[in-house]
């Protein structure tokens, strides 16, 4: 294989990787509350300039950057929830009337950012230095460890959901609040915990993120638009459909960048997301509309 | 013989609509009563009321000696006071075990977990039959053994059951029949919704008639009406 094509590979699993951090976050508050968080991008933001604090202004070195930007964000997440979305509960334009909180929400914290952090780029050392060879290519450690973390952290929400009580009580508040509260489950804690670790996912992305990107107040935007796609493109709700879409938009973000150009990519990639809706109106992996 | 649950003079309903005007009754330890009534009139709204749902607006209930009202259905059901209400699906993608699992979610019900589903299956022996079918496939017989057994997963000392022979043929509603009055032989006290007196007192001691959301009559498995007086009741006709 050629070197520009396996390079391509390499660099769509690492987009891959951080749009799977992303979108499946999005998707656990989507599936437990069915609110669509557009302030999941300005989180992830939020999330690289905590980390960025702690690790070069506080000198406390890089991994306590990640760890306080994951942790931090999951917090603020909950904040959101419980200030902007809970009491929108039971509303019957509830998507509507969250669509806006949630932009509004966004719109705070990445105004926030500017004022607390000011304009100038900033940016993460790599957590590792040096570089690992992959499939007949190099890509910096850093990406590496991506590579590696992503599918770690989805296969660990993905038993969280699947095996652990609580992780259960927050797809079957997802289903049927009522029911739920029925057998005992508290319906706002289940809301709280799912923003918790949406927010705390779009966190370490970020934190992740600052150390192949720029920190600006706005990194956050583009790829909570790839992050959509990805879940709606992968059909909304299902984890394993999220997390498939993921590496099929990054592997075809690299691809159409290496053959179309940066120019024309987002918006083929649109083009592709219609066209599959249009021929699978559920998603590539989904079986049915919510 | 201590009082269970003491529901007094409640006022409850949806938004600006009072559908409760006043109720009160009392379930005995060891005991199980049936509602019944005209539909639309407060019955539904009651079991709502009494599990957290719906907050009274007037009115006290007592459970086990402790006003419950205004607390959460999660609260509730950790106490033991559970319900299984009327045409639950319950999760649709989720599987007959799993969901038997969760509903086993409060710490009670937790200790009780293994005894309890044993018991489940036992009493349902179609729905071990059939562990990991996703519940939004199940025939609406099967629905229901799986809502009650959700039920009965929460550990209940009190199980309030909606119409749970609601549309099911004949034959089924015997099944269920018999599995109820096995759950109350097991000591759980209950209250049923239904529409059918007749196999509301062969499962329960006392029958409350819920109409315009007050109770109207009280009636007693010993001194039951005949059947005409009950056809009666519901469509009206001479005063008895």
């Amino acid at each position: 294989m050629s070197d520009a094509l396996l390079t391509t590979l390499a660099s769509g699993l690492v987009l891959g990787s951080l749009y799977a951090l992303m979108a499946s976050g999005l998707s656990v508050v989507w599936t437990t509350l069915g609110v669509f968080n557009f302030a999941h991008g300005a989180l992830m933001m939020f999330g690289a300039y905590i980390a960025w604090t702690v690790s070069e202004a506080a000198g406390l070195g890089l991994l306590s950057g990640i760890l306080a930007g994951t942790i931090v964000t999951g917090l603020v997440g909950v904040i959101i929830e419980r200030l902007l979305i809970r009491s929108f509960y039971g509303n019957r334009n509830m998507l509507l009337i969250t669509v806006m909180t949630t932009l509004a929400a966004m719109i705070i914290i990445e105004k926030g950012a500017q004022m607390i952090w000011g304009a100038r780029l900033k940016q993460l050392p790599r957590l590792i230095e040096g570089e690992v060879s992959l499939f007949g290519t190099t890509v910096s450690a850093h990406e590496a460890l991506i590579i590696g973390l992503a599918p770690t952290i989805l296969l660990a929400l993905w038993a969280f959901t699947t095996i652990t009580s609580t992780g259960r009580s927050l797809r079957a508040v997802g289903q049927n609040q009522t029911s739920a509260a029925l057998i005992g489950i508290h319906v706002p804690r289940a809301f709280s915990i799912a923003f918790a670790i949406s927010a705390g996912l779009a966190g370490l992305t970020g934190a992740l993120l600052g150390s192949i990107r720029f920190i600006t107040p706005a990194m956050g935007s583009e790829p909570l638009v790839k992050a959509m796609i990805v879940v709606i493109f992968g059909g909304l709700g299902s984890l394993g459909a999220t997390a498939g879409a993921a590496y099929v938009i990054g592997m075809l973000e690299a691809i159409l960048i290496l053959t179309v150009g940066l120019y024309w990519t987002p918006s083929l990639m649109f083009l592709v997301m219609i066209i599959v809706l249009v021929l699978r109106p559920n998603g590539l992996f989904g079986r049915r509309l919510i | 013989m201590s009082i269970l649950l003491d529901v007094a003079d409640v006022t409850a309903g949806y938004g600006n609509t009072t559908v409760l005007r006043g109720i009160s009754l009392t379930l005995k330890e060891g005991k199980s009563i049936g509602l019944f009534g005209p539909n639309g009139h407060g019955k539904t709204t009651l079991l709502h009321t009494i599990s957290g749902l719906i907050r009274p607006s007037s009115g006290t209930i007592h459970y086990m000696q402790r006003d419950i009202s205004g607390e959460s259905s999660a609260n509730i059901v950790a106490k033991g006071l559970v319900h299984s209400p009327q045409g639950n699906t319950l999760f649709g993608d989720m599987g007959i075990s799993e969901t038997l699992e969760l509903a086993a979610f409060t710490p009670r019900a937790r200790t009780d977990k293994n005894l309890n589903l044993d018991y489940v299956y036992k009493l349902f022996p179609r729905l071990s039959e059939r562990k990991k079918q996703l519940a939004k496939t199940l025939s609406g017989g099967e629905r229901q053994m799986l809502s009650i057994g959700c039920a009965i997963m929460c550990s209940p000392k009190i199980l309030m059951l909606d119409e749970p022979t609601l549309g099911l043929s004949p034959r089924l509603k015997k099944e269920l029949g018999q599995a109820i009055s096995k759950i109350s032989l097991n000591g759980i006290s209950m209250i049923i919704v239904e529409q059918d007196v007749e196999f509301l007192l062969s499962l329960t001691q006392r029958l409350y008639m819920i109409e315009h959301g007050e109770v109207v009559r009280e009636i007693d498995r010993t001194d039951a009406p005949a059947h005409e007086e009950i056809m009666q009741l519901y469509f009206g006709g001479k005063q008895t």
